[in-house]
C-alpha cells in the first residue's frame, strides 16, 4: 500500500510515531496522525494539501494540537493520578519535586514509566486498529477520486472517514464534514491539474 | 462532594478495584522512581554494591535488573 504515498504521506507515518512517542503512548492512534499533518512542512505548495484543506475550513495548528493534548485527560497517567490519590499520594506534587532535582520529564521519561522493560524511546509503536483502517480508507479516498498517488490530503479524507477515531471527532466538533473535505480535495486537484 | 471528601471516601472504600488500581499505579511510580534513582546513583559513580546496600537487595538484583540500560 505505501508504494503510492507521496514523499509527503510517508513524512506524515513517520512523523505519527514520533506524536505518539512525545505524548507517552503505546500506540499510534487517529490522533497522532492528525497531529503529524502538521509535523510536515508544507513547502513548495501544496506539498502538504491537507493542510490547505484544514485551513478551508478555518482549522488552525495550535487548535487541533490543544484537542489532540486534551484527550489525553483520560490517559493511563490520569488515570494512576486518581489511583495513587486514593492512598494520599498526590502524584503532581511527587512529579514536580522530582523534576526539582532531576529537570522537565525526568519521571515521565523513564523506560519504566514508557512502559516495557525495553523501553519504547527509541523502539517501534505498533498503529492502533482504527488508524491502520484510517490508512487504509486513505487508500480507498485517492481511490474514488480517481488519483494514482496517496497524499496527505487522503489521509486526512481516511481520519476524517475513520469514524472510530478519535481525530473524527476532532475534527468533526471542528464543522469539518467528509462531503464537504472531499469537495475542497477535489477542486484542489483540479486546479493542479489546470494549473 | 468536595474533591477531599471524595478522595477520603475512595480511601476507605473496600472495593477491590480502587484498592488494586492503587496498588498497580504505586508500583509504576516505584519503578519510575528507581530507575531515576539508580541511574543518578552509577552517574555520580556508586558501585552496584553501595547501591544494593541502600535499596536494600542484592547486589545481583539490582545489577542485573538496571546493567542493560547501561547505568
Amino acid at each position: 500500500m505505501f508504494e503510492r504515498f507521496t514523499g509527503e504521506a510517508r513524512h506524515v507515518v513517520v512523523e505519527a510515531q514520533e506524536e505518539a512517542r512525545t505524548r507517552i503512548a503505546d500506540e499510534i492512534r487517529t490522533e497522532h496522525l492528525l497531529a503529524a499533518l502538521y509535523a510536515v512542512p508544507d513547502t513548495a505548495a501544496p506539498a502538504n494539501p491537507a493542510l490547505t484543506v484544514l485551513d478551508r475550513f478555518g482549522v488552525q495548528k495550535a487548535d487541533v494540537l490543544h484537542d489532540v493534548d486534551r484527550l489525553h485527560a483520560g490517559s493511563q497517567q490520569a488515570l494512576d493520578a486518581e489511583a495513587l490519590s486514593t492512598i494520599g499520594i498526590d502524584l503532581d506534587e511527587v512529579r514536580r519535586q522530582v523534576e526539582e532535582a532531576f529537570g522537565p520529564g525526568a519521571l515521565d521519561r523513564t523506560r519504566a514509566a514508557l512502559g516495557g522493560k525495553a523501553g519504547r524511546l527509541f523502539g517501534h509503536i505498533p498503529f492502533e486498529g482504527s488508524a491502520k483502517k484510517a490508512l487504509e480508507l486513505a487508500l480507498r479516498e485517492a481511490i474514488r477520486l480517481g488519483h494514482d498517488h496517496i497524499g496527505t490530503e487522503h489521509i486526512l479524507l481516511g481520519l476524517i472517514h475513520t469514524e472510530g477515531g478519535a481525530a473524527h471527532h476532532v475534527l468533526a466538533a471542528r464543522g469539518v464534514r467528509l462531503e464537504a473535505a472531499r469537495a475542497v480535495v477535489e477542486e484542489l486537484a483540479g486546479g493542479r491539474k489546470a494549473g | 462532594m468536595s474533591d477531599a471528601t471524595k478522595v477520603a471516601a475512595a480511601a476507605s472504600s473496600r472495593d477491590p478495584a480502587v484498592g488494586l488500581a492503587a496498588v498497580a499505579a504505586l508500583r509504576g511510580l516505584l519503578e519510575s522512581l528507581e530507575e531515576l534513582q539508580v541511574s543518578n546513583a552509577r552517574a555520580q559513580g556508586w558501585s552496584w554494591q553501595q547501591i544494593a546496600d541502600v535499596l536494600r537487595v542484592s547486589r545481583q538484583a539490582v545489577h542485573k535488573k538496571y546493567r542493560r540500560y547501561g547505568f
